[in-house]
């Protein structure tokens, strides 16, 4: 990393700060009291985590959107990487017809399914249930196209050796092409996470049972319907704001801090 | 030991998986409604007490949201065979399940139930569609106007300001404004959706006549208090957009001493004089041309899917919710109207009458309340005048011109659902 | 490599199937066959609640295109894309070129930018609906004291576009950021250096060598983020469900309100058909482009 002038990186941290300043203060006032905020006071409180996951059923509500996120990803990564390898590895007969199939659901638009989804699940009886969440988000055309390019990169001849010793393709796929496409497979696993994490509108629709709610519904829900007498309760709908943005930032500070790594290592290489 | 880590885990994995069912044989009604807060608290002791008299009856209720969202979520839910068995209806608005045969006649149960009797007409005449009963109401309410004692006061106004006709709110209103304006404090919260009904019967006028169903959203006496309640809004800029994108707001303004006048449903009575005290003042609505207000409020209606033994469990408990002790209880815990002859006369309901000056108010402005239509396109005409009553209280749209437009259009899917 | 005999060779050939049958099974059903029902729908009456579902023709097409709402709903998404997107673009090249350099505090200044687009959209609209708040948010607060006023941002229908333009551009432009670092870095160093020797000042350089040269990565996120202005949804259900007086009212709104809300099946699948052509058309001139001039890319 080069050297730089203290002014002008003091001035970009602060730049940073200001535009991450509405996040930031949301944050802060999620541990102030209701009526210190509206006085304009400062009185700390964790009553607003309290309510949240207490009274407001945050803590299942976080359960929901890790169980649902986690499911997605990986039964998304595990058809992606399946169908990539075959496109990868294997010419057969309609696999040109396939493979643009798969690649074409990038452009088409998610909304055009929203009201036959829902009744397909509604026929399947799986609305107001994680599978009803969870598989139609399952087949993602974007990593299966990105892992299949990936591993295409791979030499071909690692296979082959490991066909000769007797392996069968799933073995193959197994122990040669996902040990080395791990880093292909993690940023695609990452980018399933967070758009799963953060999808609404399907849950919206999806989803009637308050138990089965994600958080991005519970906290839209709890903005809209306000639970209290007179004026919204700002604090505690930012406390639970900060529970549904937490898991994320955390899992985006980890990566940041395994990529300085991965870059410092190289430095001293 | 492990045994009882296995069933903890069990039982941890079901909770989480939401399928614990009910322990025993009991019938389970699921019944979805829209109340919350203090509301929410009054209805659960409801459902305790007939749990507790019917042991073999379980009650599952669920707070949906408001009515609109109760509405959307039952369509929504009938391809998904995931209605509840029991739900609560706005009174205006149940047509369209009632005559998509959704909703179960009631007419049987309620003829054999010395019920009906003990309910007072107003209250008997709102379930009924063609002559089938297909709700029993539970809330009942007419709209009311309240006022801020202590807002008036430093405002200078007496308590004794006339309030009865337009151009008497809107001097009140004018004269908060002007003298509050700097500490935040407007005249008025913009009507909500049935005020706003409310203010155009004042007028003289309807929506839609009961009896007839024809559409009356451009009739002159609409479109004048149409103009009157935008006027608030756009030109006076006495009463706050806020509540205008968002009636709650309106009301959550007034809870919170933000606002000096309020017109709004009857229900709303104990959680106002909860939240300001002694300085609730409550009127009739205004009679501009003439008095009249409408009935609101909802009933409890019963899906026509659901196995007969649960509709027979569900219906003993809208009857025990409308019984006297219930609607007394009720009537107390809430300011919604009595809807059972017998209620008035339980100490609770007495007490509440002598303790709550105003919560009397709604039930003084029976004689001149009127029921309104309930026809199919009433559902959809309630939804589609939110986003015209914006247009036109936020200066977008010319009042004449919206409800000319509005009507047309209401009369077209009036034309279309009844095909 | 496989057990001897016919049915080997019969595995051997069914084995790619196999693979991408599980991703085959599910496109199709949540993705492809939809795509017809929404067709079937659209030409139908049907409310969710009747046992049956007249057909209709294109009488839902008609009354769509007929409809105040549809072209108003059409305008809003217009004036969003047309406003937002060269806002984002612009912005996000002139930072992209200044965090270009490898310092600390440029990587720093970066993962600050690009955290909002991995953060959750509903959070972020409950965040600046508070912001934007009349009488207690942070807008207001930072206003007043310089004798700006009160505005009321989201219930003045002249202003909450324009708040939902902002609040989108602060939640996308890391991305566009990072995209355009990718795109600036990928440009040889020599051709700067010889920018620089012919006298050439910042401006100069900057216009004559950086823009034409990440051209190509302007054009594909110009697509894709008209792609995305159309299909904008959560923060406007969040921040304004559409309103006031419809000024927000963008497509996919319009959709979740005639489907979900009115419940008119067959006229929001109308709208989705007709949204599912334009976006379509819009991602096909996106491959065009991608494909005859971005080289570089991927």
């Amino acid at each position: 990393m080069k050297p730089e002038n203290r002014i002008l990186a003091v001035l970009s941290l602060l730049v940073g700060l200001l535009f991450l300043s509405p996040v930031l203060y949301s944050i802060w006032m999620s541990f102030q009291t209701a009526d210190a905020f509206y006085a304009g006071e400062v009185a700390f409180t964790l009553d607003n985590y309290g309510r949240a996951i207490g009274q407001f059923n945050f803590a299942r509500y976080l359960a929901n959107s890790l169980i649902v996120s986690g499911l997605v990803t990986v039964l998304g990564i595990t058809l992606a990487t399946l169908a990539a390898f075959a496109f990868a590895r294997f010419r057969f007969p309609a696999s040109d017809l396939l493979f643009g199939a798969t690649v074409a659901t990038l452009m088409i638009p998610s909304h055009i399914s929203l009201i036959p989804n829902y009744l397909t699940l509604a026929k399947a009886g799986l609305l107001d249930t994680y599978a009803g969440l969870i598989l139609p988000a399952i087949s993602n055309g974007f990593a299966a196209f990105f892992l299949r390019q990936y591993i295409r990169g791979i030499p071909k001849a690692l296979d082959e050796a490991a066909y000769m010793d007797g392996a069968t393709p799933l073995q193959v796929l197994w122990r040669i092409i996902v040990p080395l496409s791990r880093p292909a497979i993690s940023s695609m696993a990452l980018y399933i996470f967070i758009t799963e994490w953060n999808n609404y509108i399907w849950p919206l629709v999806a989803v009637g049972r308050q138990d089965l709610y994600t958080l991005q519904i519970g906290l839209a829900r709890l903005y809209r319907v306000n639970p209290g007498e007179g004026l919204i309760d700002w604090p505690l709908v930012m406390a639970a704001s900060t529970i549904t943005i937490l898991p994320v930032l955390i899992g985006f500070l980890l990566v940041e801090r395994h990529l300085v790594r991965g870059i410092t290592m190289g430095a001293i290489k | 030991m492990t045994r009882k880590l296995h069933s903890t885990i069990a039982a941890t994995v079901f909770a989480l998986f939401g399928t614990l069912g009910t322990a025993d044989a009991a019938t389970t009604v699921k019944f979805w409604h829209s109340f919350n807060k203090g509301q929410g608290e009054a209805l659960a002791k409801i459902i305790a007490q007939f749990e507790a008299a019917n042991p073999g009856i379980d009650v599952e209720a669920e707070f949906i949201g408001n009515y609109n969202d109760i509405v959307a979520k039952l369509q929504a839910a009938i391809p998904a065979r995931r209605a509840p068995d029991a739900v609560i209806l706005e009174i205006t608005r149940y047509g369209l399940f009632a005559n998509n045969n959704i909703l179960t006649d009631l007419t049987p149960y309620f003829d054999a139930d010395p019920l009906k009797s003990d309910l007072y007409d107003y209250a008997r005449e709102v379930g009924v569609i063609n002559g089938k009963n297909y709700v029993v109401p539970f809330n009942s309410s007419t709209p009311v106007l309240y006022f801020n004692k202590d807002i008036f006061a430093r405002a200078g106004l007496s308590a004794q300001t006339p309030l009865k006709t337009f151009d008497n709110i809107l001097a009140a209103a004018k004269t908060i404004s002007e003298k509050l304006g700097s500490e935040g404090i407007s005249g008025i919260a913009a009507p909500g959706q049935f005020a706003r009904w409310g203010l155009v019967m004042a007028n003289d006028s309807e929506l839609i006549d009961p009896t007839t169903n024809e559409i009356l959203l451009d009739k002159p006496n609409t479109v004048e208090a149409y103009q009157w309640m935008a006027s608030l809004v756009n030109h006076h800029k006495v009463a706050s957009p806020d509540g205008v994108t968002d009636e709650d707001n309106g009301r959550d303004a007034f809870l919170a001493g933000k606002v000096g006048i309020m017109m709004n449903s009857t229900g709303n009575y104990v959680g106002s004089k909860k939240a300001i005290g002694d300085n609730l003042v409550v009127r009739p609505m205004p009679c501009n041309k003439v008095c009249s207000v409408p009935i609101g409020g909802a009933g409890i209606g019963i899906m026509a899917s659901s196995p007969k033994e649960v509709q027979d469990a569900a219906y003993k408990f809208i009857s025990y919710a409308a019984s006297p002790e219930a609607n007394a209880a009720w009537f107390a815990a809430t300011g919604y109207l009595p809807i059972n002859k017998k209620s008035a006369a339980l100490p609770v309901a007495v007490k509440a009458l002598e303790t709550q000056p105003g919560i009397d108010v709604a039930i003084n402005s029976l004689p001149y309340a009127h029921g309104r239509a309930r026809s199919t396109v009433v559902t959809w005409m309630r939804s589609t005048e939110y986003k015209m009553w914006e247009a036109m209280a936020l200066g977008q749209r010319k009042v004449d011109e919206t409800m000319k437009d509005f009507a047309e259009q209401t009369r077209a899917e009036n034309q279309r659902t009844s095909n | 490599m496989f057990p001897a005999g016919a049915n080997s060779a019969m595995l051997r050939k069914l084995t790619p199937y196999l693979f991408v049958a599980p991703l085959m099974i599910f496109i199709a059903v949540f993705t492809y066959i939809p795509i017809l029902t929404s067709l079937n729908l659209s030409v139908r009456e049907w409310n969710f609640l009747s046992s049956n579902m007249p057909f209709v023709g294109l009488r839902n097409y008609e009354q769509l295109l007929l409809s105040r709402d549809f072209w108003n709903s059409l305008r809003v998404t217009t004036l969003f894309a047309v406003f937002s997107v060269p806002l984002r673009l612009g912005a996000a090249l002139v930072i992209a070129n200044y965090l270009v350099r490898e310092t600390l505090s440029s990587r720093l200044l970066r993962g600050a930018l690009f955290l909002p687009s991995v953060t959750s959209t509903v959070s972020i609209a409950v965040v600046f609906s508070w912001v934007f708040s009349t009488d207690y948010g942070m807008m207001n607060a930072l206003l007043e004291p310089f004798g700006l006023g009160r505005p009321q941002w989201l219930q003045d229908p002249h202003l909450a576009l324009w708040v939902l333009i902002f609040v989108n551009t602060w939640k996308q432009i890391g991305y566009d950021i990072v995209i355009y670092i990718a795109g600036l870095q990928a440009i040889p160093r020599e051709l700067y250096d010889a920018a620089s020797v012919d006298g050439g000042r910042r401006w100069h350089v900057f216009r004559r060598v950086t823009l034409p040269l990440v051209m190509p990565t302007t054009y594909f996120l110009l697509i894709i983020s008209v792609i995305e202005a159309f299909q904008v949804f959560t923060i406007v259900n969040v921040m304004t469900h559409g309103g006031p007086a419809g000024a927000t009212d963008m497509l996919v709104n319009l959709l979740y309100e005639i489907g979900f809300v009115l419940f008119d099946i067959g006229r929001g699948s109308a709208l989705a058909v007709i949204l599912f052509v334009l976006l379509v058309a819009l991602a096909i001139v996106k491959s065009r482009i991608i494909g005859s001039k971005v080289h570089y890319e991927a």
